[in-house]
């Protein structure tokens, strides 16, 4: 790849004194091949042109430098340069949740996650003799938080990124910045939950001859915490012979999860899972609510004594109780009566 | 029971919360502007410190350094550490000395010190009483010590 050469000579300042008389100065391009280290003159350019570099481009770039030199005094001036081609840094964005999902990051608001970002390819100096440009030395890496509106569970990246982002910063050396957060970062509206997206880009910084580019994105899908009820018997109620019917109502289902009426004999120890409160929710899906009525459950109380109902889901962050009923099961029968003999 | 609408709604946060975030453990202006970090300006730098010269005691030109691939002896005198006279660009300069300036044109391969400078090059200029510059498309390039072992003789570039 060759790389054209752009020679506008930049008047400013001293160097405007510098090009008063061009017969008086002698201008230099010097390229400096940033992989093999090789210096290459163009020699007696036009104050104004440009042309092709010469110099096939390697994988590092080049940093193009635009002297001048006063012919008499000998007095050399740096009149501009810029690093072009192929030198553009390198970066990757690892988003790390505790959810294996495969297709992409998810997590919960309430879980915390991880943001490796891995930047190669920087120049951070030449020898300390170059005075290079922000775009070979810095990238920046930005946050964006978009939120789902009700009814949505998708959004279209272009919008996301084309805000203001929540927060920023420059990174500066090669390798990898891991920035841990502790939950999401999402800022619900009042009485809403966390739920939406937060995106992590990583732009090169603009030079002159370079706009800004982006490297590197990702983003994690960030659902709410689950929510259930369960309706039907009251703490320390008595059950007899037929147990109530039980209402559940499940809200904010995490993807995946498995959620269950979860029932503990206090008395014995064991724990069963009642078979008609039993829901998994589907790894993608269109609506993470679900209502159940459980009746018949019975045989899962089988001895006197108290028992602990707990709703219950499952995700791959642990297991999370909703809700929880302490009830008394009391099947013993009374006979009054009266013995009494006729005289 | 709630259902997802198949529409696309654009919501997007745009402006900051309280929350903390770990972006702000990350560097939160350019690098220009670190504090205790002196900036190098560009009037600090000079081309004259990072190149050879040459001169023919009433003029002298600019080559990147290690573009001199060989000095005879008699020569030594005309690489100068400081400008004398009067600067003429690399091509003027060789039209006016081509009596003892001559040019060795190599490819970046060379140059990068890739492979290694040819014997029969270093043999044919011991014959010539010429300091030899090497070029890459007439310009002077640099060429830098070999990073391979050659058999031949080394030639130390200036």
């Amino acid at each position: 790849m060759n790389a054209k050469l752009a020679l506008a000579i930049l008047t400013l300042g001293l160097q405007a004194t510098a090009l008063a008389d061009e017969d008086d100065y002698t201008n230099i391009v010097r390229q400096h091949d940033q992989n093999t280290g090789v210096f290459w003159d163009i020699q007696n350019v036009a104050p104004n042109g440009s042309s092709q570099s010469k110099e096939k481009l390697d994988v590092g770039g080049a940093l193009f430098q635009l002297w001048t030199i006063d012919n008499e005094t000998g007095r050399d001036y740096l009149l501009d340069q810029k690093v072009v081609g192929v030198y553009l840094p390198k970066a990757q964005i690892v988003v790390n949740t505790l959810d294996p999902f495969a297709e992409y990051p998810r997590t919960r608001a309430d879980q915390p996650f991880s943001v490796d970002i891995t930047v190669s390819d920087l120049i951070s100096s030449l020898g300390g003799l170059l005075n290079l440009p922000l775009a070979a030395t810095s990238v920046l890496a930005e946050h964006h938080l978009a939120p789902y509106p009700p009814g949505v569970i998708s959004l279209p990246i272009a919008s996301i990124l084309s805000g203001n982002p929540l927060a920023s910063g420059f990174i500066t050396k090669n390798g990898t910045t891991k920035l841990n957060f502790e939950h999401s970062t999402l800022q619900p509206a009042p009485g809403e939950k966390p739920f939406g997206e937060e995106h992590f880009v990583v732009h090169s910084l603009t030079d002159g001859s370079i706009g800004q580019t982006q490297l590197a994105s990702g983003f994690v899908q960030v659902w709410p915490v689950a929510t259930g009820t369960l309706e039907g018997i009251q703490d320390g109620q008595k059950i007899g012979f037929n147990p109530p019917r039980l209402s559940v109502s499940l809200v904010d289902l995490y993807p995946g999860s498995y959620s269950y009426i979860r029932v503990r004999n206090e008395t014995t120890g064991a724990v069963t899972a009642l078979e008609q409160s039993q829901f998994v929710l589907d790894e993608k899906p269109t609506d993470t609510e679900k209502l159940m009525t459980v009746s018949d459950y019975g045989n899962e109380l089988p001895d006197e004594g108290p028992y602990t109902f707990e709703l219950v889901t499952e995700t791959p962050f642990g297991t999370d109780v909703l809700a929880t009923r302490r009830v008394f099961v009391d099947r013993v029968l009374e006979v009054r009566a009266q013995l009494g003999g006729l005289d | 029971m709630k259902a997802f609408s198949k529409s696309l709604v654009i919501a997007v946060l745009t402006t900051a919360t309280s929350i903390a975030s770990p972006f702000a453990e990350l560097q939160q202006t350019p690098p220009e502007a670190e504090v205790g970090k002196k900036p190098v300006h560009n009037k600090d730098l000079s081309i004259i410190a990072q190149s050879t010269i040459i001169t023919d005691g009433t003029n002298w030109t600019i080559l990147p350094k290690g573009a001199v691939l060989h000095t005879p002896v008699a020569l030594q005198s005309k690489v100068s550490k400081t400008p004398v006279g009067k600067l003429l660009p690399w091509a003027e300069f060789l039209v006016k000395n081509r009596a003892w300036v001559g040019t060795q044109e190599v490819d970046m391969d060379l140059a990068a010190g890739t492979k290694p400078v040819p014997e029969a090059w270093t043999e044919n200029w011991k014959k010539q009483n010429m300091m030899i510059v090497a070029v890459y498309e007439s310009g002077p390039i640099s060429i830098l010590p070999p990073k391979v072992a050659k058999e031949t003789s080394t030639v130390s570039a200036q």
